[in-house]
C-alpha cells in the first residue's frame, strides 16, 4: 500500500516537472484537434478547444497540488492557534470559540465553502480564501481537545510552577506533543482540499478559464461525453489515482505514527 | 436536562447559521446591487432593489428585518423572476428529500450487509476485496463518481436516462452515486463496530448455549453493532445533502442542489442566501433528532450522562 501510494504521487510529480522540462502548452489551441483521440500527436487526446489533454492535466496537478498546500498551512496556523487558545485557557474564551465553530461546523460539507465563492465571485484567489475560511474548524476542534487534556499533565503543570511563561508552555510543551496528530490530520486534509478545490471548480466557482483545472475538465467530459468519452474518462482516472494515493498515504502514517482518530 | 440542554446549545447555534447568511451578501466584494444587476443598470433600479432588500437601512435593523420576515415564513424574492423563494422550495426541496432518502436507503441497503460481510470474513480475501472496493471506490467524491456512472450505465449500456427528472428511472443515478458513498462509510464503521462485539462475553455466551451462528448474528450481535450506525447515518444526512449539490447540476435534477448552483451563475443572491439556509437548518434540525434518537436507542447513553 505505502509503496502503491508513493509511486502514484511520484509519478505525478515526476509528470509535472517532465511537463515544465518539455514545455508543453496548456493553452495551445488547435481547432483541427477538437475532441480527438488518443493519439501520437495528443497521447491523451485532445478537448473541446482542441487543447492537449495531457498538457491541462498537467497544469491541473500542479495548480490542485499548490492550492491544498497553501489552503492546508493557512487553515492548519489559523485553526491550531485557535484550539490551542481555547484548550489552553478554557473558561469563558473556550465557551465563545467553540460556539464559533459549532456554527461553521452546521454547515454540511462543503456547502458554506460554496456559498463563500459564489459571493466573493470565481478565482483562484477567492477560492483559496473561501476554503481557508471553512477550513480551519477542524483543525481547531482537534487542537483544542487536544489542548485541553495537555494543559492539566503533569509536566506542564510543573512548567507553569517553575515559571515558565505561557507561550513557552504552549510551544515547549504543549504543541510537540500534538505533532503526529497534525501531521495525520494535514494529510487528509491535503486529499479533503484537492477535493473541494476540484469541487468548486467543477460548479464553475474556482479556477478560470482558459486555466486549466481538474474539476473544470470534468466537466467539459461530462459535456462531451457522449461524443468524446475518453476526456471524461481521463480526467476521472487520473483524479481518482490522486485522491486514493493520498488518502492511502494518510492511512499508513495514521497506523506508523499510532494516532487515534474518532469519527 | 440533557433536552434543555441540547435545545438551547441548538438555538445558539441556529442563531450563528442566521447571522452568518444574513451577513453573506454583505461578503460581496463592492457594490451587490451593482453585482447584481449589472452595471448596465438604471439608477432607478438599483435604488429600488437596495430598497426591496433594505440594504440601505443599518446592519441591525436589516438583521432584525431579515429575521422579521423569516419568521412568517418569507424568504424573499428572486432578483430576476421576482417569484417568492418560498413558492421554488415547494417543489425544489421535496425534490432534493426525496433524492436523499432514496440514496439513504441505498446507502444502508448496501452498506450494512456488506459490512457484515466483510467483519464475519475478517481478515480473508473476501474482507480486503469488500474493504477495497467499497470503502475506496465508493468514497469517490460525487463529482467523480456521478460522470462515471452517468458513462458506464447511460452512455456505454444505456440502460437508464442520462440526466433530468422525466421518467421515473431518473432518480437512479442521481441515487447511486449518493448512495455509494454513504454504504462507503457504512460498511466501515459496521464491519468495526460488529467485529468490537463480536468479542463480547455475551456472544460466547450465546454460542456456548448452542445457538445457530445465523442467530448469534442477527439477533444478538448486530442489534448491539447497529446502534452507532445510527449517529452515522444522521450526520452523513448531512453531506448527502452536500452532495445533492453537485449530484443534482451533473444530473439536472431539480432540486434545491441545483437551484443554489443556478442562483449563483445568475448572481440571484437572496436565492442563494435562502437556499444555503434551508440545507444548513435542515442539516441541523436532523442532527438534533439524530442526538434524541440515539439517547432513547442507548438507554447506556442516558445513564451515563
Amino acid at each position: 500500500m505505502k509503496k502503491f501510494a508513493s509511486s502514484i504521487l511520484i509519478f505525478w510529480l515526476a509528470a509535472v516537472v517532465l511537463g515544465r522540462l518539455l514545455q508543453l502548452n496548456p493553452n495551445q489551441i488547435d481547432l483541427s484537434g477538437i475532441l480527438s483521440s488518443p493519439s501520437f500527436s495528443y497521447l491523451l487526446g485532445a478537448d473541446d478547444l482542441g487543447r492537449s489533454i495531457l498538457a491541462r492535466l498537467l497544469r491541473g496537478v500542479e495548480v490542485s497540488f499548490m492550492v491544498s498546500i497553501i489552503v492546508t498551512v493557512i487553515t492548519m496556523l489559523v485553526g491550531v492557534c485557535i484550539g490551542l487558545l481555547a484548550g489552553f485557557y478554557g473558561g469563558k474564551i473556550d465557551r465563545v470559540l467553540m460556539q464559533i465553530t459549532d456554527v461553521f461546523l452546521a454547515f454540511p460539507g462543503i456547502l458554506l465553502a460554496i456559498a463563500f465563492a459564489a459571493v466573493l465571485g470565481p478565482g483562484l484567489i477567492n477560492l483559496m480564501i473561501a476554503l481557508s475560511i471553512t477550513g480551519w474548524v477542524s483543525y481547531a476542534r482537534l487542537t483544542r481537545g487536544q489542548a485541553l487534556g495537555l494543559r492539566n499533565r503533569q509536566h506542564v503543570l510543573a512548567a507553569e510552577s517553575l515559571g515558565a511563561s505561557v507561550p513557552r508552555m504552549i510551544f515547549r510543551h504543549i504543541l510537540p506533543l500534538l505533532t503526529s496528530i497534525l501531521v495525520v490530520e494535514a494529510t487528509y486534509s491535503l486529499a479533503s482540499v484537492m477535493i473541494a478545490e476540484a469541487s468548486l471548480s467543477f460548479l464553475g466557482l474556482g479556477i478560470q478559464a482558459p486555466n486549466a483545472s481538474w474539476g473544470a475538465m470534468l466537466r467539459d467530459g461530462v459535456r462531451y461525453m457522449l461524443i468524446a468519452p475518453h476526456y471524461v474518462l481521463i480526467v476521472g482516472l487520473s483524479l481518482m489515482s490522486l485522491i486514493l494515493a493520498i488518502n492511502l498515504g494518510g492511512d499508513y502514517l495514521r497506523d506508523k505514527l499510532d494516532v487515534r482518530t474518532e469519527t | 436536562m440533557f433536552l434543555i440542554k441540547k435545545l438551547s446549545s441548538f438555538a445558539t447555534v441556529i442563531f450563528g447559521v442566521l447571522l452568518l447568511t444574513f451577513l453573506l451578501i454583505h461578503l460581496v466584494p463592492g457594490d451587490p446591487v451593482e453585482v447584481m444587476l449589472g452595471e448596465s443598470a438604471s439608477s432607478a433600479d438599483r435604488n429600488q432593489l437596495r430598497a426591496d432588500l433594505g440594504l440601505d437601512q443599518p446592519l441591525i435593523q436589516q438583521f432584525g428585518a431579515y429575521l422579521a420576515k423569516l419568521s412568517q415564513g418569507d424568504l424573499g424574492k428572486s432578483i430576476h423572476t421576482k417569484t417568492p423563494i418560498i413558492e421554488m422550495m415547494k417543489t425544489r426541496y421535496p425534490a432534493t428529500v426525496k433524492l436523499a432518502l432514496l440514496s439513504l436507503i441505498i446507502g444502508i441497503a448496501l452498506g450494512v450487509p456488506m459490512g457484515v460481510y466483510a467483519a464475519l470474513k475478517v481478515n480473508h480475501w473476501q474482507d480486503i476485496v469488500v474493504t477495497l472496493v467499497s470503502v475506496r471506490l465508493s468514497a469517490m467524491p460525487a463529482f467523480w463518481l456521478g460522470p462515471m456512472l452517468m458513462l458506464i450505465f447511460a452512455v456505454w449500456l444505456g440502460w437508464l436516462p442520462v440526466s433530468g427528472m422525466e421518467s421515473g428511472a431518473s432518480i437512479i443515478l442521481p441515487a447511486l452515486t449518493l448512495g455509494f458513498g454513504l454504504s462507503a462509510i457504512l460498511t466501515r464503521m459496521t464491519r468495526t463496530s460488529l467485529l468490537e462485539v463480536l468479542n463480547d462475553d455475551y456472544i460466547r455466551t450465546a454460542r456456548a448455549k448452542g445457538l445457530t451462528e445465523q442467530a448469534v448474528i442477527l439477533r444478538h450481535a448486530l442489534r448491539a453493532a447497529l446502534l452507532p450506525i445510527i449517529t452515522i447515518v444522521g450526520l452523513q444526512m448531512g453531506s448527502l445533502l452536500a452532495g445533492t449539490v453537485i449530484t443534482e447540476t451533473i444530473f439536472s435534477w431539480d432540486g434545491i442542489g441545483r437551484l443554489l448552483v443556478e442562483s449563483i451563475e445568475k448572481r440571484d443572491y437572496p436565492v442563494t442566501q435562502a437556499c444555503v439556509l434551508i440545507v444548513a437548518l435542515s442539516y441541523v434540525l436532523v442532527n438534533l433528532v439524530t442526538d434524541v434518537l440515539y439517547r432513547f436507542a442507548d438507554p447506556r447513553v442516558r445513564v451515563s450522562a
